[in-house]
């Protein structure tokens, strides 16, 4: 998702000559990286290797766009000037907001480099400075504005956060999956996207940045917090005379997450919200902030105020006006049915007798290629797509995913991707559901209970138990379960 | 698969007119035809003409393919030898089997002909002749080839039934289409349907007879029912696990009941996990097929020779106990929902510049609507029994645009659930609520949190307005 930077124009570009050098905090990233097969939940895939900048902020941290390091094996900083070099871990990477901070293991590999500052206060229109680095080791800086400042969705689960957008004609370059972007030698973003075409570059902003430091400051990491709401656009006259609103602006909330923030402080579908953070909310959403004019009111609840903080919502139901307080809180991602991403982390998965069972998440989708909400099975994506409105206990949607076959299996070896709704008499709502029910076979069968046709199939549950070690060895799995 | 399928209505090939005795049955149609507007309802729709062939059978009647009279709004025959169109007429029309039966209203023009009959299956690898007007010709022509494979097929014109299909080698194109295929002087099958060149070669479709004679029986009283259908789906028994879990012997019998859609023929009567042993005497095979004639064929060959009202016996084994069930036979509604349908109107309401039009295939087809939350209520009407809330679904299928409705556009191809608090089961539901005064029409729509609201004053304003701006005719059609 995240364009490394490929320019088609000449740009001017200043090497870097300075007393004040911005080398002194900027370091090569080197991340070996390999994603895990969803398809084959039990090997990974072939392995790649990103490289990006990283910048060196107080605290002996190096920061960096969590893409350029999700689902890393290993991690290498390297001195632009002396390919010194020197391995990393990851003391914090929070996909939401695509940042994570690097430390290097042997913390005297940064003991002359000089932290960069954190700038702020940008504008749109304001002048910055995009920083690449030569073979050499020279910094290069390609001169960018920015165009746009508002809340745009992040790689990976789509939150929206707030993005600088700049214009900057970069020139393609080894290297350069994050690069920062600074002013007057401060940070104030990371690219995280690059449109060569349009030569714009997507940013993760100052304050995000800000937010995700912040929220490491006192140990106990939340991240961003979500209101947990839909709303549209409340500009139809008639609409807004239909729900008696008298008050200027204000949006309709559509639809509200079971468990979310707004839904514990009582907010609802229909309601009418007017201010929050005593901020008011115009008829798109927008608030007038301070610092960066008018951008969407998710800013407030994401970014300037942290979970566990309370604020304050002002609603319009039925033509009253009513006062609510909402406690901001990160949605619990393992609760989700269908999680947006599975990074880091490897798939879990189940095989019973050469059925293989895995659990519906959009990584797994995403398996089916960029096209994948057209080519992925309709079932799936819509339960991805309408999770929300599936009843709270729905719990994880377990999947056959596909048949290996075996004995056992004759006659099922082209099932695939069907919804499991039962094992052996019990409802199964995760893979540790139908682990603990293949333990109780009915009559010596597994009766497994599909929500599509064939409906039901069975297996032998003592030829499956006798047959185990031969699927391993048959299909060359190194086990047959990872819960 | 079948998406590939063309229809053929026009084949030809080297012409030996006259001297052949099937040029006193062959018959060449000409048909003038109407294609609906789906996206312009109130439109009349375009004009095409086509070409094909049919054959004079008993009772002076021609028989032809479904697909070469569809949407017909001017039917010519002409004969061999006699250059005179006569003008004729549809008796009787199967879009789900693809044939049709057309009379001619002047006696004269069956002087001289000769009623063509009926046989039976041929045998595979005997040689057929295929005769009809290909690519458009006026001369009838012949081809020949053997039968190469006898099995179930989807019917492409109506795109959603399948029946027993006789695949045929002779070269088989457009212009082809209701001609006979023939066997030692019977008619042996209809010529219907192929693939392109560009997908297989040498591969031709004909409506074998036994489809052919229930077509016959069917209009005997004079309309077309249509067929009839288990309304359920089965899976083979091939696993030994399986089969021991549901009480089988080893002896290659039986099929297992996977679903049974509430609605249709078998609801109530047969369960998921059910063993189908047999059906009308006939034991099922655990593939599916039963013994049928010389080749095994699937167990719905029987359901496909039975008409409306007519029952089918069918033994079971429940939890492991024999049972014999009838299941008295009834049209397939909601499946119909997703074949191509021919010679209606599209229905539609149009109010406030909102235009509501019921989903079908035709709908689906001509709008391929993106709205994923539509697709899936297409896609899984029957098997997520959508129809049970939503019998026909509707949809706000176009705006037009107006300051009545500005703010709609984000509605497009949304399904209507509930105006002013009623809940919408059909087009008729939609052009009922609009049809009572009201100051405030509210239209909710399927998972969509917000409504759209209309004030009952400015809708009135507007209508005269968004009639004449946008050349609406006709402001509902709720008839097919």
């Amino acid at each position: 998702m995240a364009v490394p930077v490929i320019a088609g124009t000449t740009p001017q570009v200043q090497k870097e000559t300075e007393a004040s050098n911005p080398r002194d905090s900027l370091l090569r990233v080197n991340s070996n990286n390999q994603a895990f097969d969803f398809f084959r939940p039990w090997r990974k895939k072939p392995p790649f290797s990103r490289r990006g900048i990283g910048v060196l902020i107080e605290g002996g941290r190096i920061l960096v766009t969590a893409e350029l390091v999700a689902n890393s094996n290993f991690i290498e900083l390297e001195k632009a000037a002396t390919a010194e070099k020197s391995a990393a871990t990851v003391e914090r990477v929070d996909y939401d907001c695509n940042l994570a901070v690097l430390k290097p293991v042997d913390p005297g590999f940064i003991k002359a480099m000089n932290p960069m500052p954190i700038d702020g206060n940008l504008k749109v229109g304001s002048e910055l400075e995009v920083l690449q680095m030569e073979p050499n080791g020279d910094i290069a800086r390609t001169a960018a504005k920015v165009t746009t400042i508002g809340v745009g969705g992040y790689p990976f689960e789509n939150l929206g956060l707030l993005v600088f957008k700049a214009a900057v004609p970069l020139q393609q370059r080894e290297g350069s999956f994050t690069l920062p972007a600074v002013r007057d030698g401060k940070l104030v973003g990371l690219l995280m996207r690059y449109d060569a075409r349009n030569q714009t570059a997507e940013i993760v902003s100052t304050p995000v940045i800000r937010h995700f430091l912040k929220e490491m400051e006192d140990g106990r990491y939340e991240g961003f917090a979500r209101l947990g709401l839909s709303f549209a656009s409340l500009r139809d006259p008639q609409l807004r005379r239909h729900v008696k609103v008298t008050e200027p602006g204000g949006i309709y909330v559509t639809e509200v997450v079971p468990g979310g923030s707004a839904a514990l402080a009582g907010i609802r579908k229909g309601d009418v919200i007017l201010e929050i953070d005593g901020k008011s909310i115009d008829q798109d959403g927008n608030y007038d902030d301070p610092e960066f004019g008018r951008i969407l009111f998710s800013h407030i609840t994401s970014t300037v105020r942290h979970p566990g903080e309370t604020v304050a919502v002002r609603i319009s139901r039925d033509g009253k006006v009513e006062d609510l307080k909402v406690a901001l809180q990160v949605p619990d991602r393992s609760r989700l049915v269908s999680e947006a991403h599975i990074t880091d982390r490897a798939p879990r998965f189940l095989v019973l007798g050469g059925l293989v069972f895995v659990e519906l998440s959009r990584s797994y989708l995403q398996e089916w290629g960029a096209d994948w909400a057209k080519a992925a099975p309709q079932r799936l994506v819509y339960y991805d797509a309408f999770q929300n409105e599936l009843p709270e206990d729905r719990g994880k949607i377990v999947v056959l995913s596909q048949v290996m076959p075996t004995p056992d299996t004759l006659g099922y070896e082209d099932l695939q991707n069907h919804v499991v709704l039962k094992a052996n008499g019990r409802t199964v709502r995760s893979l540790e559901d139908l682990a603990e029910a293949s333990k109780e076979p009915l009559g010596g069968f597994h009766k497994i209970e599909l929500e599509e046709d064939p409906k039901l199939i069975f297996l032998d549950a003592q030829s499956v138990e006798a047959n185990k070690d031969a699927l391993m060895k048959h299909y060359a799995l190194p086990a047959l379960q990872r819960l | 698969m079948f998406r590939a399928l063309v229809l053929f209505c026009a084949v030809f090939f080297a012409v030996r007119a006259g001297a052949l005795e099937i040029s006193r049955s062959l018959v060449r149609i000409e048909s003038t035809s109407q294609v609906p507007d789906y996206k312009t309802p109130w439109n009349p729709g375009e004009v095409e003409s086509g070409v094909g062939a049919g054959f004079v059978i008993d009772g002076n009647r021609v028989m032809t393919n479904a697909h070469v009279v569809s949407n017909a709004r001017f039917l010519t025959v002409s004969k061999e030898g006699d250059p005179n169109p006569y003008p004729a007429r549809v008796l009787h029309i199967a879009h789900d089997c693809d044939l049709a039966l057309l009379e001619v209203k002047e006696a004269d023009f069956f002087q001289g002909t000769k009623p063509l009959e009926f046989g039976g299956i041929p045998a595979l690898e005997s040689v057929v002749s295929v005769y009809g007007y290909p690519i458009g010709g006026t001369r009838l022509s012949v081809t020949r080839g053997i039968v190469s494979r006898i099995d179930f097929q989807t019917y492409s014109h109506s795109g959603i039934d399948a029946h027993l299909t006789i695949q045929i080698d002779a070269a088989i194109n457009p212009g082809n289409s209701g001609g006979p295929v023939m066997q030692d002087g019977k008619v042996v099958g209809v010529a219907f349907q192929g693939f392109s060149g560009d997908i297989a070669q040498n591969v031709g479709y004909m409506i074998p007879t036994p489809v052919v004679r229930r077509f016959l029986m069917d209009v005997e009283d004079g309309r077309y029912d249509r067929y009839m259908d288990l309304a359920m789906t089965y899976q083979s028994l091939f696993n030994p696990a399986a089969r021991a879990a549901l009480g089988l012997k080893d002896d290659n019998l039986g099929v297992m009941v996977s679903s049974v859609y509430d609605g249709g023929s078998s609801a109530g009567i047969l369960q998921s996990g059910d063993v189908l042993l047999a059906i009308d005497g006939h034991n099922i095979s655990s593939d599916g097929t039963i013994p049928l004639g010389d080749e095994p064929v699937p167990l719905a060959e029987v359901v496909e020779r039975k008409l409306k009202g007519d029952s089918v016996k069918l033994d079971v084994l429940r939890d492991g106990n024999p049972l014999a069930l009838e299941v008295q036979l009834t049209e397939p509604w909601p499946f119909t929902l997703q074949a191509n349908a021919y010679d209606e109107m599209p229905r539609f309401v149009v109010f406030g510049g909102l235009v509501f039009q019921p989903v079908d295939e035709n709908f689906m087809q001509e709008h391929a609507p993106g709205n994923q939350r539509l697709k899936y209520l297409y896609d899984f009407f029957v098997e997520d029994s959508v129809y049970r809330r939503h019998p026909e679904l509707v949809v706000l299928s176009n705006i037009l645009a107006d300051p009545v409705n500005a703010y709609a556009g984000d509605f497009r191809y949304a399904a209507v659930d509930k105006i002013n608090g009623q809940q919408i089961k059909g087009l008729r539901d939609v052009a009922e609520a609009f049809g009572q005064k009201a100051d405030v029409y509210v239209i909710e729509f399927v998972g969509e949190g917000r409504p759209v609201v209309l004030e009952g004053k400015a809708v009135a304003e507007a209508r005269e307005r968004i009639l004449a701006r946008y050349g609406v005719v006709n402001e509902q059609n709720l008839d097919k």
